[in-house]
């Protein structure tokens, strides 16, 4: 837009500009006439320079006489149309002359040449042509028979042969359409006296009565006729494919159901919006209500099945009584427990279950022998093979096997991510184990010796660590792997049960040495008892009762001041608290053995022939009983 | 706990084990060990703690990295050593102490397992019962060597992990594509050798095999195992001897102080 445009939409004065305004006006319209399909404002916009767009210079009606022919000669012609069936109707159209051929019969368009006409007309009558329309009048073709087929084939007590002729008829003339035959359907059955007029209808005895036909009717016997008549003409194992089908669709009309169709579609066509609705709804309620009741039955299956239970094959008067409830009972838990364990291996061992083979057929017990070796590698065909003798079912049993095994590398191909069973070698290379039991996560080996240790006290830790000084082992193993670990298992166990020992030893030695001691103290006192006796010897016989009877009071008081307490319950003491009695033993002891220091030894070789005498009450049944306590004690 | 979905399920009942070594070697500084510059004056050995394979194969396809938790006086005293394939994790220092270093593993990431701690106390001086022992922790040149043997247990790993350690056993130095050094168009995708016999003593690439005899360097082998066991076994054996003499012991003392119980209760009695 120029600026005295602007100024013209602002209503500036033109002022200064005023001036060169006109003068560049004049310029601009210089180039204006080459320009001419341009818009004044798209031209403005290019200001003094002129715009580089050159417009397309086009040229009209210049073609227009360029192609000087003489003009196309039309002639009136004559024709004929052979679909018709009144052939002599000559009918002229215009044509297009050919070049070549002067038109003969041009001037033949007048009425007063019509004589001459006849006659060129038979002679030209070949070459009067056919109407292009004419291969459109297509004539159906309407099953044909003659009198003895029909008697053969086609009887039906419905239709005389008459009416079906006139069925034949009207299908032909309306080729086929039915619901203008239906239309034009207007059977009046002859007079059956025979005496038919053409034109009375007095001259009939009996007029059968004329039926309605409706139009499946018409349509199941026409097709009737045609199917059979087809039949005959061509037997049915002959007919091509189509011609079959076209025959089995004839064969096969059902009228019936083709009158429910339109009368369906008619009472769908009639009816109302309203309604139209309704049996949508309705339509809708069904389908829920349907969905519901499968639902429902659904559930109520489920619920059968919960309250069925699941019926014995066997008689179950053997689990009636407890012992066979208790019996029945463990059947179940080690069917239990191998089906577990069996799952277990079949977790490490996947068999393609999606087919049964024939080891899995096998029967049971070697069944579960191959689930056993099955950690092994796959070489549990001996364990599942059958009895020798069986060779038939041997061979199978290999094939079946090579199949599986061909299916498992198969498998192993199509899924590279699906664990792969490890060779035995491959195991001991990797490293592979299978445990009983096991955490997950990562460990070390040294974990497990280290907490053989720390589940000890440390006084426990200390004396084994001692003694294994002793024996020369480091408590730190050198190589800790699994065959060195187990070993070290088991001589720390062995050195538990050596150190468990030990503490029994020390205290029998203890307690042997305290009763040692009341010993010697007893024999002190027997043998001063004794001295008084013999000088009493003579004193008669009379003191020895209440010698004997003032013995054990000092007996007695010696053990108050000892322990204080019968041989049994001495006994009882050491069996509640282990730890208390050797401390109440050595604070005895001191006491005791200073007394006896120089009876001892005497004492022992008393002591010693005198144990042989004194009845062995006491059996090996008492050492374990002790030894069973330290055990107690140990775990505690 | 990692979330299950990603590694596939655990292997139930199987644990792989895969052994390597850890340990410590130091040398005290001298005319042949010339003391780095910038080492504090107080310093006594150069020495390494290292965590590796035997027979130094690769054991980075399942351990990512080890964590060196040094003595605190030590600047920067947690070493984080990243794995490079085919090297061991070592840190190198110098120092004057001996201490407890903390050894950190953490798996590889296909491995779902959480990283494990391992104590290894750095041996700057020979140390044993005996003079023998001491002395078998001195190499030739003067290393004290505290090396140690473990094995690595990896119990129900992961599917995924479990397919780690179970493939590609090679040779040492087997180079799978032969193009990827120097030859371009022969043998370039070479097919594993079958493996090896489990007995045959020979130490492959990722597998748990160990030696079969002891080489300079290489203390630990099936030897040493055998040897050890030997060794446990025959203490064992003492044991069972010491605790029978014991028990026999034991039984002759219960019979003698049953004996004096009897008797001296036949003596309290009243006769």
């Amino acid at each position: 837009m120029a600026s005295s445009d602007v100024r013209d939409v602002l209503n500036l004065p033109d002022g200064a500009a005023g001036g060169p305004r006109p003068s560049k006006k004049q310029k601009i319209s210089a180039p204006r006439p080459n320009l001419k399909g341009l818009a004044r404002e798209v031209h403005n916009l290019g200001g003094d320079n002129p715009i580089a767009i050159v417009p397309e210079v086009t040229q009209f009606k210049k073609r227009r006489f360029a192609s000087r022919k003489p003009a196309a000669r039309w002639e009136l012609r004559p024709f004929q149309n052979s679909g018709r069936e009144d052939a002599s109707l000559i009918l002229r159209h215009w044509r297009r002359a050919e070049e070549g051929k002067q038109p003969s019969s041009t001037a033949g368009g007048g009425e007063g040449q019509a004589g001459e006409n006849d006659v060129s007309g038979s002679k030209g009558e070949e070459e009067i042509e056919d109407s292009s329309y004419a291969k459109y009048n297509v004539q159906v073709s309407v099953p044909q028979y003659n009198d003895d087929q029909y008697r053969q084939v086609l009887e039906n007590p419905d239709w005389t042969k008459e009416e079906t002729d006139y069925l034949m008829e009207l299908v032909r003339d309306f080729d086929i359409r039915w619901p203008l035959i239906w239309d034009r359907y207007e059977w009046s059955p002859p007079a059956t006296n025979g005496e038919a007029d053409a034109d009375g209808d007095e001259s009939k005895a009996i007029v059968p009565a004329t039926r309605t036909r409706s139009m499946e009717d018409l349509k199941a016997r026409y097709y009737e006729v045609a199917s059979r008549m087809m039949a005959v003409q061509k037997p049915v194992q002959y007919m091509t494919q189509p011609e079959f089908a076209l025959h089995e669709l004839m064969a096969h009309f059902n009228p019936q159901q083709e009158k429910l169709r339109k009368d369906f579609a008619l009472n769908s066509f009639g009816r109302s919006r309203e309604e139209a609705r309704e049996e949508e709804s309705l339509l809708l309620e069904i389908k829920r209500i349907l969905a519901r009741s499968d639902k429902f039955n659904e559930e109520r299956r489920e619920l059968y099945n919960r309250l069925d239970y699941p019926h014995a094959e066997q008689d179950i008067n053997t689990f009636k009584s407890s012992t066979g409830l208790q019996t029945l009972l463990q059947n179940l838990m080690t069917a239990d427990k191998s089906k577990k364990r069996k799952s277990i291996m079949g977790g490490e061992a996947p068999t393609p279950t999606g087919q049964p083979t024939p080891q899995q057929a096998a029967p049971e017990s070697a069944r579960r022998d191959s689930a056993a070796a099955s950690t092994g590698p796959r070489d549990s065909a001996p364990a599942a093979a059958p009895a020798p003798g069986n060779k038939k079912a041997q061979q199978q049993q290999q094939q079946a096997q090579q199949q599986q095994q061909a299916q498992q590398a198969q498998q192993q191909q199509s899924q590279p991510q699906e664990r792969k069973k490890l060779t035995e070698q491959e195991e001991i290379i990797y490293g592979v184990t299978h445990h009983e039991r096991l955490g997950s996560g990562p460990t070390f080996r040294t974990e497990k010796i280290n907490k053989l240790f720390s589940h000890k006290s440390n006084q426990q830790q200390l004396r084994i660590t001692n003694t294994l000084n002793e024996l020369d082992v480091p408590a730190k193993l050198a190589m800790p792997t699994a065959a060195t670990t187990h070993a070290f298992e088991q001589l720390l166990a062995s050195v538990n049960s050596l150190l468990d020992a030990r503490k029994v030893t020390d205290k029998i030695d203890a307690e042997i040495k305290l009763e040692l001691a009341k010993k010697a103290e007893r024999e002190k006192a027997a043998g001063i008892h004794e001295e008084t006796e013999k000088v009493e010897d003579a004193g008669g016989n009379a003191k020895d009762d209440a010698a004997a009877a003032d013995e054990p009071s000092k007996e007695e008081d010696n053990k108050g001041a000892t322990e204080g307490a019968d041989p049994a319950d001495e006994e009882k003491e050491e069996d509640d608290g282990e730890d208390a009695t050797p401390s109440d033993e050595a604070a005895a002891q001191p006491s005791v053995e200073q007394d006896d220091d120089d009876n001892d030894d005497a004492a022992d070789k008393g002591t010693d022939d005198q144990l042989e005498s004194a009845a062995p009450k006491r059996s090996a049944s008492v050492l374990s009983d002790k030894s069973d306590k330290a055990a107690k004690r140990q775990k505690k | 706990m990692a979330p299950s979905n990603q590694f596939g399920k655990r292997v139930k009942l199987t644990q792989i084990r895969r052994p390597f070594v850890i340990g410590s070697t130091a040398l005290p500084f001298s005319d042949s060990n010339p003391r780095p510059p910038g080492t504090p004056d107080n310093h006594t050995h150069s020495w390494q703690v290292f965590v590796r394979g035997m027979e130094d194969t690769d054991i980075t396809y399942w351990l990512r990295r080890v964590q060196f938790k040094l003595h605190e006086s030590i600047p920067n005293y947690v070493r984080m050593v990243e794995g490079e394939p085919g090297k061991p994790f070592v840190v190198n220092e110098t120092g004057w102490g001996e201490f407890d270093i903390t050894v950190k593993l953490y798996y590889i990431n296909d491995s779902g397992e959480k990283p494990q701690t391992l104590y290894h106390y750095l041996r700057l001086h020979p140390y044993g019962r005996t003079e023998e022992e001491k002395q078998a922790m001195v190499a030739a040149n003067g290393e004290v060597r505290a090396w140690s043997y473990e094995e690595q247990l990896f119990n129900e790993p992961y599917e995924a992990f479990y397919q780690i350690l179970t493939t590609g056993a090679v040779p040492k130095g087997w180079k799978p594509a032969a193009g990827g050094k120097g030859g371009k168009g022969k043998g370039k995708n070479r097919a594993p050798p079958p493996l090896p016999a489990p007995d045959s003593g020979d130490v492959w690439e990722r597998t748990a095999m160990i030696p079969s005899a002891n080489r300079p360097g290489q203390p630990f082998s099936r030897e040493t195992e055998a040897a050890e066991v030997k060794k446990l076994s025959d203490a064992q054996l003492k044991t069972d001897q010491m605790a029978k003499q014991l028990l026999a012991e034991l039984k002759k003392k219960e019979e003698q102080l049953a004996k004096l119980k009897a008797e001296n209760a036949a003596a309290v009695k009243p006769s």
